[in-house]
């Protein structure tokens, strides 16, 4: 259970940031403008705001919460606020590649804690925590809406990886040494898996396409 | 549990059953292919044809019998119909792709494979309800899903499918895609309008509804991705023909996504009403490694789970769940084997409520914890039996006391999967010991 | 008229009113939290559940169905419901705990899960003894707990700002204190954070909840969770009386709380009345309220040839009698006060009136742009308007300075205020000074030929009418020396039966000070110049002022009461 420990809660912490950090440019200025554009009141834009933020300063620490909620002309606390409702908002600097491994519902019974576990043994740290060298974050998630192919995980907020297996994440991690990221994966109705070979998209950049196990190859 | 033995299948002819929501057509999500293949043809039939007017769309919606497939399962015509009557005031459509009721997954298919057929029912949604703007709320994590559907909405803009004057009708609406980051209750339709206006996603309390306050106060109708898919194809052949799919009482064709210990798990498209033993040994390719079906959870975790012996009959639709003991919920049905402890699998569970919980009201914010907590107990083998009790007491101080229904939500796999396996639970608790040293099964 | 039944019990209602309020106004009391009668309804506590039905209707006739004995059958909602967002409607049937178990179980349900993750620390928490949690939980809650889980932690002891102290664990999550930032005073300093059972109120990093009414949600969390920096661990409730009056920081008159202990004042907070204050209290009414226990004067004083020593009142009013009968009236200027009451004041003209000197003259105290149209006025006096009312004008401070450099005074009279500190004359004024002062600190002093130590707002009856026009009394919440009938009626009383006995909070003999109302002092000396003042107290002079000048019509004490009157919009001259 997460807890916030009393004696631990600072106020006022240091900036990560510099002011001369602290600066949106033109571009995303103008991203900024279209989001407020997207609803009736500005404080429908913080989501979007925060998001953009996150992209690009990598995480949310309270100043960059300020310069999105300053930005878009909301109050901060309200912000704030938002911010730390939301479990993709990181407010603490994590590794360059976050993976969120499904634990929940359907991956706990498909072997999500047997990757987890695995992942943890292999890079050396505990869920929640953060390798050495700054690459890897290992978090427990819960249900990502992908069960149909678990167990899965998702890299930093972003890529879906299905079907895992102990093989997989082998090359997943060492792809991700190399800065590779894997390519999207379009999951294949199982209905047309005969037909037409699974009917998946053909625009997407990954051609190895995960093919519904017919069979119970997957399971011991 | 009185369990219904004799259904059959009300699904008809489903060996040979023809996919409407996701065809057997190649490349359909983008526009070109969408429109081959009739695309926008029931927008342009609506904007168009004097006999679709906005009054005539909602009743067709409505005839259809069309059940939300969000969860809840409110029939969908009869909430457009809700809406007050028009002014120069906003009104908003807010289509829920949140998708995050655990072991749910086929909003994201269809988005994925069919998201031009969501994009047409918004606007059929928003024509009948005379709404120019639709917030589109998409879950954060499928960030490359919103990537694939903001380019598919900007090629639907470019062709004048969307946006103003549509296909020179005068008809203007509006689509605007919302980007979540991680909370199930945004789910919940009035906290979704609130995480829209960029507040805390709090739910709000009914009444008012959204139909008369809902995003910024205005008059608003939330659908799920699912429902919203159907519309054009209601339109297109007509009311008649989709009530005749599948359950009377609950027809129309249907995502299921079935996972688990299933050969073959995936989201399936197929009538309502169909037996969980096709679902699982036909469709899904049977149980996985040829072992022992021990649970079924019908409709996403919020769905009491039924025991292996309470599903002969049994039909997915809402009518014949509930009578035995479940409900329809989002149609993402998990199968679990004999290996699974279900002591275990509650703990998970109750911690995910335990961890979404908003946290705005009483019973849910300290409830849930307290149900993980006690849960958590028993699986470490150091709770009692009459924890059970304790745990019965706490859903009933829980359910229906709160201001949204997940509260409801956490309680009832608590309160059902200890109903329907007491005994795993009994067994992973302490003995309780007499003072004369023999066993008792239930602590004094 | 449209009725409703609430235990078996009909009343009648108009409009639609929320439940719980319609309750609370009729004393039916309603366990509850989260709701505040000036702030949105999140109905986020759960704790004012009731059961609650209509009327069926039959879908046919769309008649009412009545049942064999012709009563309308009542349609329960299937869920019980929160009292304080529902509307009431006509017909509609509600069962509070009094007449439901089934609500007395879902009061007593909700109470245990407040408190699963409550520290249960009364014993150490200033909320004791008045905090809504550990009062309903008694009244409403479960016998012991279940919880046999270690409780989720917190940040305690956070200095939210200079004057609001968290303690997170003891949170319900109310929302009060972040409604109240956001909706009430605008400063949008706080907010929830986290999600789920971590949630707890707090300022975004970087930011001080300084915010000038900052010390209101302290007044309404429910909870010890918000407590006061300065009151911290001073004195537990029970150890203190309070009295209802008003502030007198600025012309606002916020309605308000004394609190007293050893006689004492040692907090401040906000009274309800909708027509001043709503509920509220600017953090600056709150403060300074040393200034009633501390430099106070210890007996009147006057000057002899061997400089200022301490007198008898006796003494003191025969030196002020020696020092106005010699006096050519033309040359005696009186200096009413913004600070004291409308009957003080109006004593003060009546005396000058019998001498024949000029109508008195105040001395405003205004910052320019302090304001905030709200709470916090320019004018930090409290009866500036009652000086106006009575026909006083504002001193035109350079221009009588000038009079009295250039000794066109003999003798200055001068009511509750400090004129040397505001720059009318110099400390070696050469006139002579009657001075009724507050406090030792009073740079007048120094110019005084007599003075007399005067009772503050809280050790006096009277009148004040703030910058709206509206009048309304102060009662004592502290004790002055000597035996003053009038004042120690109003008191609070421990035991009814008797005047300040030990037990009363404000009986400290130590702590008495010295000093008199100016209705007790200027009629004493009124009376060694031929002018007899003998009102049986301030309310008789308040009912000669509200009868004497159309400008106070209706201000008796009958009708201010607790919450005052409105007078009417123009001031007359007398
Ligand atoms: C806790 C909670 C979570 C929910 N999550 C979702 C969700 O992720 N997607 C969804 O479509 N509906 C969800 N719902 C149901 C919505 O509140 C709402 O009923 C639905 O979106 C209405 O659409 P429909 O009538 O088309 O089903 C949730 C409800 C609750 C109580
Ligand atoms: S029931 Fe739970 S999730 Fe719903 S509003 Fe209450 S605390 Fe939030
Ligand atoms: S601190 Fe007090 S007022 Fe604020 S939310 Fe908590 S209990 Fe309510
Ligand atoms: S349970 Fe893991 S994706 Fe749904
Ligand atoms: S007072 Fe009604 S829910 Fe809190």
């Amino acid at each position: 259970m997460a807890t916030n420990n009393g004696a631990q809660f600072n106020r006022h912490p240091e900036p990560t940031f510099s002011s001369d950090q602290l600066v949106f440019t033109s571009d995303e200025k103008s991203a900024m403008q279209g989001y407020l554009e997207m609803y009736p009141e500005p404080e429908g834009a913080i989501m979007r705001g925060l998001w953009l933020a996150q992209e690009k300063f990598g995480f949310l620490p309270p100043e960059v919460i300020r310069l999105v909620a300053d930005e878009l002309g909301i109050p901060y606390a309200r912000a704030y606020g938002v911010a730390t409702f939301y479990t993709q908002y990181f407010k603490q600097k994590k590794g360059t590649y976050v993976l969120d491994v499904c634990t929940c519902f359907s991956c706990q019974v498909c072997g999500g804690y047997d990757i987890l576990h695995y992942l943890e043994d292999k890079l050396g740290i505990k869920a929640g925590e953060t390798s050495e060298d700054g690459l890897f974050t290992i978090q427990e998630a819960e249900c990502l809406g992908a069960c149909g192919s678990a167990p899965m995980l998702q890299i930093t907020n972003g890529r879906y990886v299905h079907n895992l297996t102990e093989s997989k994440v082998d090359s997943l991690v060492s792809d991700l040494k190399d800065g590779k990221m894997p390519a999207f994966e379009s999951v294949t109705l199982p209905q047309d898996e005969t037909e037409m070979g699974g009917n998946r998209r053909d625009d997407v950049e990954s051609l190895e396409y995960y093919k519904t196990p017919p069979v119970a190859e997957t399971f011991e | 549990m009185e369990v219904a033995k004799q259904g059959t299948s009300k699904a008809g002819n489903w060996r040979d059953y023809e996919r409407v929501l996701l065809p057997k057509v190649k490349n359909l999500h983008k526009l070109e292919v969408y429109e081959e293949n009739g695309g926008y043809q029931a927008l342009k039939a609506v904007l168009t044809e004097e006999k679709w007017t906005p009054k005539a769309v909602t009743d067709e919606v409505k005839a259809s019998g069309l059940r939300g497939r969000g969860g809840a399962g409110f029939n969908a015509g009869l909430k457009w119909s809700f809406m007050p009557p028009v002014d120069d005031k906003p009104r908003y459509l807010c289509c829920n792709g949140d998708e995050s009721e655990p072991g749910t997954f086929k909003d994201r298919q269809l988005l994925e494979y069919n998201p031009h057929l969501v994009i047409e029912g918004i606007l059929i949604a928003c024509y009948a309800m005379s709404i120019t703007t639709c917030y589109l709320y998409i879950r954060g994590e499928f960030a490359d899903w919103i990537t694939h559907i903001e380019h598919e909405l900007e090629k639907a803009y470019a062709k004048g499918y969307v946006g103003k004057n549509i296909m020179g009708t005068g008809f203007s609406t509006d689509v605007v895609i919302h980007k979540g980051a991680g909370a199930y209750i945004c789910g919940e339709e009035t906290s979704l309008m609130n995480s829209l206006e960029g507040k805390r996603a709090y739910p709000r309390i009914k009444p008012p509804f959204p139909a008369q306050k809902g995003c910024w106060n205005y008059p608003t109708t939330i659908n799920n991705v699912e429902t919203l898919a159907c519309a054009p194809l209601i339109i297109n052949k007509g009311a008649e023909w989709y009530s005749a799919i599948g359950a009377p009482t609950h027809p129309g064709p249907v995502l299921y996504g079935i996972s688990g210990h299933v050969n073959r798990p995936g989201v399936y498209e197929f009538p309502t009403g169909m037996l969980i033993t096709d679902l699982i040994n036909e469709v899904a390719g049977g149980m996985r490694g040829g072992k022992k079906l021990k649970a079924v959870i019908p409709g996403g975790s919020s769905t009491p789970p039924l025991r292996a012996d309470m599903i002969d009959g049994v039909t997915m639709d809402a009518d014949s769940l509930r009578t035995a003991g479940s409900m329809m919920g989002t149609g993402g049905m998990l199968v679990l084997d004999e290996t699974v402890d279900m002591v275990t699998w509650l703990k998970r569970v109750s911690h995910f409520y335990h961890h979404e919980s908003c946290g705005q009201c009483t019973p849910c914010r300290e409830g849930t914890g307290w149900l993980e907590d006690i849960v958590g107990r028993i699986d470490r083998g150091e709770g009692n039996v009459r924890d059970l009790d304790l745990l019965a007491d706490l859903c009933t101080q829980m359910e229906g006391r709160t201001v949204c229904a997940l509260a409801d939500a956490a309680a009832w796999p608590v309160r059902y999967t200890i109903e329907r396996f007491r005994d795993e639970f009994v067994a992973k608790c302490k003995p309780t010991l007499t003072p004369a040293g023999s066993p008792l099964t239930v602590d004094a | 008229m449209a009725t409703v039944t609430i235990d078996n019990k009909q009343y009648e209602f108009e409009g639609r009113p929320l439940l719980l309020q319609f309750c609370t106004d009729r004393g039916i009391e309603i366990p509850h939290f989260c709701y505040h009668p000036s702030m949105s309804v999140p109905a986020n506590c759960r704790q004012c559940l009731v059961k609650a039905g209509t009327p069926a209707v039959d879908r046919a006739t769309r008649q009412p169905k009545l049942d064999e004995e012709g009563n309308p059958v009542i349609q329960y909602f299937p869920k019980l419901m929160t009292s304080c967002s529902m509307e009431i409607t006509d017909g509609m049937v509600v069962h509070t705990h009094r007449s439901s178990e089934l609500v007395e179980r879902a009061q007593k349900d909700n109470l245990e899960f407040l408190l699963v993750n409550h520290p249960l620390d009364c014993p150490i928490c200033d909320q004791a003894g008045h905090c809504p949690l550990q009062i309903q939980a008694y009244k409403y809650g479960p016998e012991g707990s279940r919880f046999e889980f270690e409780k989720v932690h917190k940040p305690k002891h956070i200095k939210l700002g200079p004057r609001v102290m968290l303690d997170g664990e003891r949170c319900i999550n109310c929302t009060r204190c972040t409604r109240f930032t956001a909706e009430v005073s605008g400063s949008h300093q706080l907010t929830i954070i986290e999600r789920g059972v971590n949630n707890f109120p707090m300022t975004p990093p970087g930011v001080e909840f300084d915010e000038p009414y900052s010390m209101n949600v302290i007044d309404i969390c429910p909870v010890g969770a918000l407590t006061s920096i300065d009151f911290r661990f001073k004195a537990r409730i029970w150890e203190m009386s309070s009295a209802p009056s008003i502030t007198a920081t600025n012309a606002k008159g916020s309605n308000c709380f004394y609190w007293v202990k050893n006689n004492e004042v040692l907090k401040i907070t906000a009274r309800q009345n909708t027509e001043v204050n709503d509920y509220w209290l600017p953090d600056e009414d709150r403060e300074g309220y040393q200034r009633f226990n501390d430099d106070r004067p210890h007996g009147p004083s006057g000057k002899t040839d061997g400089g200022m020593r301490p007198m008898s009142w006796e003494e003191s009013y025969a030196a002020a009698v020696d020092v106005l009968e010699t006096a050519d009236p033309a040359r005696v200027l009186f200096v009413g006060s913004p600070h004291a009451t409308v009957e003080d004041n109006y004593l003060l003209s009546k005396l000058a009136g019998h001498l024949g000197a000029d109508t008195p003259v105040y001395l405003e105290h205004t910052v320019p742009g302090s304001g905030d149209n709200w709470l916090i006025t320019d004018d930090k006096t409290p009866n500036a308007s009652g000086c106006e009312r009575l026909g006083f004008n504002a001193a035109d401070v350079p221009l009588l300075r000038s009079k009295i450099q250039a000794g066109g005074y003999d003798v200055i009279y001068v009511l509750e205020d400090d004129p040397v500190s505001s720059g009318l004359f110099d400390s070696n004024v050469d006139a002579k000074v009657i001075l009724h002062y507050y406090n030792t600190t009073n740079a007048t002093l120094a110019a005084a030929s007599v003075a007399f130590p005067a009772a503050m707002i809280v050790e006096t009856v009277g009148t004040y009418v703030n910058v709206d026009g509206h009048a309304q009394r102060v009662r004592p919440a502290k004790a002055v020396k000597g035996v003053n009938r009038t004042l120690q009626m109003e008191m609070g009383k421990s035991r009814l039966d008797q005047h300040g006995t030990p037990f009363d909070k404000w009986y400290d003999e130590t702590k008495l000070v010295d000093c008199k109302p100016g209705w007790e002092i200027i009629p004493e000396v009124a009376k060694g110049l031929g002018l007899e003042l003998s009102y049986r107290g301030p309310k008789q002079i308040m009912e000669e002022v509200s009868t004497a000048l159309p400008s106070f019509t209706g201000a008796t004490y009958e009708s201010m009461g607790l919450v005052g009157v409105r007078l009417s919009d123009t001031p007359t001259l007398v």
